[in-house]
C-alpha cells in the first residue's frame, strides 16, 4: 500500500446558528492513500461538502485533526492556510466558478500569479495545462463562450496549475450531461495515472462512482465504509 | 499582476457605473484645479508686480511721508512729492553692515506738457547696481553725463503722443524751474500705472526743484536676500527719522494673503471631493457584494487577504485616476476659458497689500485684474494625485471588507 496523503483524526464540525447547534461531522477518522481517486457519497445534508472544505483548508474543524502529506493543517494560521490551498490543494466546484471577466487562459494563470510565477512562464504553463485538458484552442475564450463541460475542464486545469498533491471536487459532474460527465471522469483518470495526483470527489453520480478507486459513504456526519 | 487585469475588466464591464462614479470625483478635482490655477495666477501676478516695483531690497525714506498737495490730472494721478532726507544719509547707510550698495533717488511730482506725473531723479550707475535697472525697450538708459536727458514710460509716451528723440518741457511746479529735456529712452514695466513716470539724473532733479543736497529715497541692496529684514531694522535703529519699506515684507504679506485664499479654496474643493468619494465607496461596496462568490473562489484557490485587497484597491484607484485625469482636463479647459467668462469682473477693489511705495497709487493698482488662472505642472500633479488618493481612501473600507470574507461563506453566496 502506498503512503497516506490525508488522515483525519476524530474530526468533528458543529455549525452554530444562534442557539441552535447543527452537527455536520461527527468523529470522522479517514485515511486516504496517495494516488487514489476517492468518491464520497451520501444523502443530502450528510456532511460531504463540510468534510471537503475542512480537508481543503477552507474552514476550521470544531475538534479533531487533519494531516495532509504529514502536515497538521488544523494548526495553521489564516495566511498559512491560504498558502496551503495555493500549493497543496486544487478545488473543482459544481458550478465551475471561473472568473467571468477573464479568459480561459487567464483563469488558469491566476493560481500561478498568486504563487508569484513570472508573467512569461505563467502563460507558457497555463497553455500547457489547457493543452492537457484538450482546450488549447479555447484559450482566449471567456467562460460564457464555453460549454459546461469545457468550463469544468478549464476549472480542472486551474486546480492543477500549481501541481497540488490533492484535488478536491464537489459534485464536479452535477451540472453536466452524461457525455460530458464521462469525458471529465476519463480526463481525471488519465491525469491521475500520469501525474499520480489524489482526487477526492463528492458525488451522487454513478458515472463518477464507477470510476473511483475507493468509495466512502457518509451518513449523518459519520463515515460508513463501503 | 492579475489584480490589475481583474480591476480593469470589471470597470469595463460596468462602463456606465464607472463613468458615473468617476464623474463624482471629476467635479471635485476640476473645481480644485480651477481654484488652484486661480491662486497660482494671482501669485504669478503678485510676483511680477513686486518685481516691477523695483528691485531694491530696502527703500529708505523720511518717516513723515509727504509734503505739498495731492497730485492730480491724467488717468493716473501722480503721488504728492515725498518728504526729503539729507543726501549724506546715503553714506551712513552704505556703512551699515550687510549693505551691499545704495542709490539715492529724488522723486517729485512734476509735469510734462501739462500732465502731472512722477519724476524720478536717479544716479544711473548705482541705480543699476541696486535695482537691476529699467527695462529699456527703445533708445538707451541714462548715463552719468545725461544732463537734460529723460527716459519716459511707454504708456506715457503713447498717452502724450511722444517720440524718441523729441524734446519735452518739464516743470517742477511751485518754487521750481521749467527746463527742456531730450527723450533718449523708453521703458516698460508691464504695469501701466508705473509707466506714467519719467527718469532723469539726480542732479537734474535737484536742479529743477531747487532742492540741492537732499533726496526722497535711498534704495538699498543687501549682501544677501536672507538678511534684508535684519539690515532694515539696523537702518531704523541707526538712522533717526527714517522709514523703511522692504518688498520682501510685501511679498510675505502677499503670500500670506494667498495662503489664506488657497486654504479657503482648497477647503471648498475638498468638500466637493469628499462628497464624490462617497460615490466611490458606494460603488466599491456594490462591486464587492456582487463579486462575493468570486472572492470566495479566489480565496479557495489560495489568494491571501492582502491580494484580495489589492484587487479592489486597484479598482478604486483606477476610478480615482480616471476621475483625476478627466477632472484635471475639464478644470484646465474651464481655467483657460475663465478670463473670457469673467472679463470685467474680478478686479480687485483696493490695493490688497497696502503698499505705499513711491510710484504706486491706490487708484492705479485697483485697475489691475488679478484673476488670470495659471495652469502649472505642480497643480496638475497635485490634482491628479489627489484623485488617486481619493480613489485609494474610498476603496480601503470596501477592499478590507472583501479581504475579511470567510471563504466558505463567500462560496455559498449566489
Ligand atoms: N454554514 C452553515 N451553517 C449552518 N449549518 C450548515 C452550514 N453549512 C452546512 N450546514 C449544515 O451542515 C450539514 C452538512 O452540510 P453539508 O453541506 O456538508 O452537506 P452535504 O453532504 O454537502 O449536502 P449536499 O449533498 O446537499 O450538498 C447540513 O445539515 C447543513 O444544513
Ligand atoms: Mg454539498
Amino acid at each position: 500500500m502506498s503512503k497516506l496523503i490525508v488522515r483525519t483524526i476524530n474530526l468533528s464540525k458543529v455549525y452554530r446558528r444562534g442557539k441552535v447547534s447543527i452537527p455536520a461531522l461527527n468523529n470522522v477518522n479517514l485515511q486516504i492513500s496517495a494516488g487514489e481517486i476517492v468518491g464520497i457519497m451520501g444523502p443530502s445534508g450528510s456532511g460531504k461538502t463540510t468534510l471537503l472544505n475542512l480537508i481543503g483548508g477552507l474552514d476550521k474543524p470544531t475538534s479533531g485533526r487533519i494531516f495532509v502529506d504529514g502536515l497538521d493543517i488544523t494548526a495553521l494560521g489564516e495566511g498559512e492556510l491560504a498558502d496551503y490551498r495555493l500549493r497543496k490543494v486544487g478545488f473543482v466546484f459544481q458550478f465551475y466558478n471561473l472568473i467571468p471577466t477573464l479568459t480561459a487562459l487567464e483563469n488558469v494563470e491566476i493560481p500561478l500569479a498568486l504563487a508569484g510565477v513570472p508573467k512569461s512562464e505563467r502563460r507558457e504553463r497555463a497553455l500547457n495545462l489547457l493543452r492537457m485538458v484538450g482546450l488549447e484552442a479555447r484559450a482566449e475564450h471567456k467562460p460564457d463562450e464555453l460549454s459546461g463541460g469545457e468550463q469544468q475542464r478549464v476549472a480542472i486545469a486551474r486546480a492543477l496549475a500549481n501541481n497540488p498533491s490533492i484535488v478536491l471536487a464537489d459534485e464536479p459532474t452535477g451540472d453536466l450531461d452524461s457525455k460530458s460527465a464521462l469525458a471529465l471522469m476519463n480526463l481525471i483518470k488519465d491525469l491521475n495515472r500520469r501525474n499520480g495526483q489524489t482526487f477526492i470527489i463528492v458525488t451522487h453520480d454513478p458515472i463518477v462512482a464507477e470510476r473511483c478507486t475507493k468509495i466512502y459513504n457518509i451518513r449523518d456526519g459519520r463515515i460508513e465504509t463501503a | 499582476m492579475f489584480a490589475w487585469s481583474l480591476a480593469i475588466r470589471n470597470l469595463r464591464r460596468r462602463r456606465l457605473r464607472t463613468a458615473l462614479t468617476a464623474s463624482g470625483i471629476v467635479v471635485g478635482i476640476s473645481m480644485m484645479f480651477i481654484l488652484l490655477s486661480l491662486v497660482s495666477g494671482m501669485e504669478a501676478q503678485t510676483r511680477s508686480m513686486i518685481r516691477a516695483l523695483g528691485g531694491a531690497d530696502i527703500t529708505v525714506s523720511n518717516s513723515t511721508s509727504f509734503r505739498g498737495g495731492m497730485g492730480g490730472g491724467g488717468p493716473f494721478g501722480a503721488l504728492p512729492s515725498p518728504s526729503t532726507l539729507d543726501a549724506s544719509i546715503a553714506e551712513v547707510i552704505s556703512g551699515i553692515p550687510g549693505v551691499y550698495a545704495v542709490s539715492p533717488q529724488f522723486s517729485f511730482s512734476g509735469s510734462i506738457s501739462g500732465r502731472r506725473i512722477t519724476i524720478y531723479g536717479i544716479e544711473p550707475a548705482s541705480y543699476e547696481i541696486v535695482t537691476g535697472g529699467l527695462n529699456i525697450v527703445e533708445g538707451r538708459f541714462l548715463a552719468e553725463n545725461s544732463n537734460g536727458e529723460i527716459i519716459v514710460g511707454n504708456a506715457l509716451m503713447e498717452f502724450l503722443n511722444l517720440t524718441l528723440g523729441q524734446t519735452v518741457s518739464l516743470s517742477a511746479g511751485q518754487g521750481g524751474k521749467e527746463r527742456t529735456f531730450n527723450i533718449i529712452g523708453v521703458f516698460e514695466t508691464g504695469m501701466v500705472f508705473q509707466e506714467y513716470a519719467a527718469y532723469i539724473t539726480l542732479a537734474d532733479a535737484q536742479d529743477i526743484t531747487g532742492e540741492y543736497g537732499v533726496v526722497t529715497q535711498i534704495l538699498v541692496k543687501c549682501e544677501d536676500p536672507s538678511i534684508v529684514s535684519d539690515v532694515a531694522s539696523l537702518i531704523l535703529s541707526t538712522v533717526p527719522g527714517v522709514r523703511v519699506t522692504t518688498p520682501t515684507a510685501v511679498i510675505q504679506q502677499a503670500s500670506q494673503t494667498l495662503n489664506t485664499l488657497t486654504m479657503f479654496f482648497a477647503t471648498i474643493g475638498l468638500v466637493a471631493l469628499f462628497a464624490g468619494s462617497f460615490g466611490v465607496v458606494n460603488t466599491m461596496i456594490m462591486s464587492v457584494t456582487e463579486r462575493t462568490r468570486e472572492i470566495g473562489v479566489l480565496k479557495a484557490i489560495g489568494a491571501k487577504n492582502h491580494q484580495i485587497m489589492k484587487v479592489f484597491l486597484a479598482e478604486s484607484l483606477l476610478i480615482g485616476l480616471i476621475g483625476g485625469g478627466v477632472g484635471v482636463a475639464a478644470g484646465g479647459i474651464l481655467a483657460y476659458l475663465f478670463p473670457m467668462l469673467t472679463s470685467g469682473l474680478f478686479s480687485v477693489g483696493a490695493s490688497p497689500f497696502g503698499m505705499r511705495n513711491a510710484g504706486l497709487s491706490g487708484r492705479a493698482i485697483s485697475n489691475i485684474r488679478l484673476a488670470t488662472p495659471a495652469i502649472t505642472p505642480t497643480n496638475i500633479a497635485i490634482c491628479f494625485s489627489l484623485g488617486a488618493l481619493v480613489g485609494i481612501l474610498a476603496g480601503l473600507y470596501p477592499a478590507w471588507r472583501a479581504s475579511r470574507m470567510k471563504p466558505v461563506e463567500a462560496l455559498r453566496h449566489v
